[in-house]
């Protein structure tokens, strides 16, 4: 059997806020980690070959695909095939609110309808258990399912049409006034709770409407398809049972094919997680804004006033980091790793990140909780005594730490995003505020004479160094100049110039300099912070000329990973991507009472 | 009978045998999860059915642990060996004649006879509870054989 190979951006995501799947165009689930984000996956084949299992379900002749698309406003991500004589769509979803009732916490849905005549079609169920990707160990029948049990995990199969068999291509008929549901539920070190195929489909209705009520209170004037989109995408990769945002549901997609920048995203990001505040905050969102707040602050409980790189779902800091022998990779891109190596790292960003989602939302008018606040002020106060060391950047190069630039002016944004919340709350005068004054003063100071190259007319990636970098495109919207500065302006142009990865891509830093071997590509949410970058610098008929071109990178389904080749516009990298749908977000929101355009969804 | 000893030590061993039972089933060992199952007679939602599910089971263990003291009177003796020789015989009735019993009058579980109904259901135990995972009944007869050797240790026999 050749290898398969399909685009990671031709991949469509379901999920139920506690684990997420990946559906190829071809009806297979080739990815789906559960009951949780970071469990080993059920169906695993996109990065561990066949021997990791998944479970297609398509026609059984001759078919075209003809469509696909979410159902409006909901995560229900339909396939539609043309077949002689009629079509056949497949619905694929899981359900994502149990609280509270006699349901599992994990259901897989999938529905085939058949119109304009009874088409064949047929399933393959091929589940894993564990890293070491081991076939059921027992299979067993219980009532009316079948149950696959291995490791600690089980899953129980049900269905309305076909009896279940896994390991072989089952065919069966799917006629137009039957449709067929087969409904996979799982439990980990507890027992199965059998699903019904009328009881999921119903539950599946509930729950669509559930996402329609959740789309409708987005406050989004324009590029609304877009926006609701990445929101729904965001809350689909929050883990609800605690409210920890996973940067991404999958591990070692390459950054670049072949290549061995492959790591685990199923982890959660103090960065994204402030990221996604903004988002869900401008958007009309303000209770999901706040539950990543008090997820970050619940994580960082242990560490304060230290806030590591990155949590596990339940706020522990990240496993340590492991290659999986024999795990082919995606399109032969190795080593497929779990666990990440950057949870070691010292990174200053993260504060200015967090303190300032803090600012967002007091400048919103909620008012922060005294706990809330003196986790805020530690994390400032750090910041002042620490911020004079190096460390190891935003992009966690696996390199020496230094003084980056972005670090420092994320540092001076917690000093002066910390010193107004404490105006607000009538603490502008206290010891405490003009300490954070004081060293956000000195701190700006040292940016502006050791980070700023006059040669090239930009702040550089780091103090000495005459290198960019992308992550500097923040600067006009944090305030440390005036967005309509000299130095700022020059700053986006240089950006924009020598970090170009043709069209409307940019690298993230010069390739082929972050120590590791081989080159990547370019970084998405780059793009979109440029788009931010030049709205706030009043050149909106640019941002919005690069907006409309980045709007059509998406995949097919709207969805965007972390890079993308810029030869050939292919999706690379972890998918599809929190940070990059915050940052869409936040671009197109900038664009928003900046334009008069009025042609958008 | 010694009442003393059965009203504090029927709740030690008890507990006792739901903490191994759910050390086993966070230990991978099992899936049988016992508040769940029995919660679930009392209520659809699983977080409270498990809260619910301990108690109940608190108080089913209360009343084994009169039989156990009643038979200790009735023997005369006791000790550990005889509270876990009870056990043992406790876990084969459990396994081989209540747990099989339970699809019958549970409300949320399948039996083996049920079709396709129209309401989510537990799955069922099968024979020794086996369905649960292959270690199931060592894990009961092991967290049986505790419960009466904690009884055995500690009730009176007059």
């Amino acid at each position: 059997m050749t290898a398969r190979q399909i685009p990671i951006g031709d991949y469509g995501l379901i999920g139920d806020t506690r684990s997420a799947g990946l559906v190829a165009p071809d009806g297979s689930i080739d990815w789906w980690c559960a009951p949780r984000f970071d469990d080993a996956p059920i169906f695993g084949r996109l990065v561990g070959g066949d021997a990791a299992g998944w479970f297609a379900i398509g026609p059984n002749e001759a078919a075209s695909l003809s469509g696909r698309a979410y159902r409006p406003d909901t995560v229900t991500l339909t396939t539609t095939w043309s077949v002689a004589g009629g079509e056949l769509e497949l619905a694929d979803s899981l359900v994502a609110e149990v609280e509270g009732r006699f349901l599992p916490a994990t259901v897989l849905v999938r529905q085939l309808t058949a119109r304009g005549g009874t088409v064949r079609a047929h399933f393959h169920l091929a589940p894993r258990f564990g890293y070491d990707r081991q076939p059921p160990r027992r299979v067993g029948r219980r009532a009316s399912a079948v149950v696959c049990e291995g490791h600690d995990l089980a899953i129980a199969v049900t269905s309305d049409g076909p009896i279940i068999e896994t390991e072989r291509s089952v065919a069966f008929e799917v006629h137009p006034t039957k449709p067929v549901t087969i409904v996979v539920t799982a439990a980990r070190r507890s027992m199965l709770i059998l699903v019904p195929p009328a009881l999921a489909n119903a539950e599946i209705a509930r729950d669509e409407a559930g996402w329609r009520a959740w789309a409708a209170g987005i406050e989004a004037a324009d590029y609304r398809t877009e926006v609701v989109r990445s929101l729904m995408t965001l809350r689909l990769l929050t883990y609800s049972p605690s409210g920890a945002p996973v940067a991404a549901p999958t591990t070692s997609l390459p950054e670049r094919i072949g290549g061995g920048r492959n790591w685990d995203y199923r982890y959660a990001w103090p960065r994204d997680a402030s990221i996604g505040i903004a988002a869900f905050l401008a958007s009309g969102k303000p209770r999901e804004a706040r539950g990543f707040l008090a997820w970050l602050l619940h994580a960082s409980r242990l560490s304060r006033p230290h806030l590591p790189v990155l949590f596990t779902l339940d706020g522990r800091p990240g496993g340590a980091e492991r290659e999986l022998g024999g795990w082919p990779g995606y399109a032969s891109s190795r080593p497929v790793r779990v666990g990440n190596g950057a949870a070691r790292q010292h990174q200053l960003d993260g504060y200015g990140w967090v303190v300032d989602a803090a600012w967002l939302l007091t400048d919103a008018g909620h008012r922060l909780y005294g706990e809330t606040w003196r986790a805020v002020a530690a994390f400032a106060d750090h910041v002042a005594a620490t911020w004079r060391t190096p460390d190891a950047g935003i992009w966690e190069k696996r390199a020496e730490p230094a003084h980056h630039v972005h670090s420092k002016l994320m540092a001076w944004l917690a000093l002066d995003r910390a010193a107004r919340i404490a105006a607000v709350r009538g603490d502008r005068r206290s010891r405490r505020t003009q300490g954070w004054t004081a060293a956000r003063d000195a701190l700006a100071g040292d940016i502006r004479s050791r980070g700023f190259d006059p040669v090239q007319g930009a702040y550089t990636a780091a103090y000495g160094s005459t290198e960019l970098d992308a992550a500097v495109l923040v600067l006009p919207v944090l305030g440390f100049e005036p967005a309509s500065s000299p130095r700022v302006l020059s700053t986006v142009d240089a950006i924009r110039q020598r970090l170009s990865a043709g069209g409307p891509l940019l690298y993230r830093y010069p390739p082929g300099t972050d120590g590791l071997a081989g080159g990547e590509g370019a970084f998405l949410p780059c793009s979109f912070w440029l788009v931010q970058a030049l709205a706030r610098t009043g050149r909106t008929d640019e941002a919005v000329a690069l907006f409309e071109e980045l709007r059509v990178l998406g995949g097919p389904l709207g969805l965007y990973g972390e890079e993308m080749d810029p030869v050939t516009g292919a999706h690379l990298g972890n998918y599809p991507q929190a940070l990059t749908h915050a940052a869409l977000v936040q671009a197109s929101l900038s664009l928003t009472g900046a334009t008069t355009h009025g042609g958008h969804d | 009978m010694d009442w003393g000893g059965w009203a504090v030590f029927g709740l030690v061993a008890t507990t006792g045998l739901t903490a191994v039972m759910i050390a086993a089933q966070l230990g991978g060992r099992t899936r049988l999860d016992l508040p769940l199952m029995l919660g679930t007679i009392t209520t659809e939602d699983p977080d409270r059915a498990r809260v619910a599910g301990f108690g109940i089971h608190l108080a089913i263990g209360q009343v084994f642990a009169l039989f156990y003291a009643a038979g200790f009177a009735a023997l005369g003796r006791s000790g550990w060996w005889l509270g876990a020789l009870f056990g043992l015989a406790h876990a084969a009735i459990a396994l081989t004649v209540l747990v099989p019993l339970l699809p019958g009058v549970h409300p949320h579980m399948a039996s083996e006879r049920a079709g396709l109904g129209s309401t989510a259901v537990l799955e069922p135990p099968g024979l020794f509870a086996l369905n649960y995972g292959t270690a199931t009944p060592l894990v009961a007869v092991g967290a049986h054989v505790a419960y009466g050797a904690v009884l055995g240790l500690f009730l009176g026999s007059h």
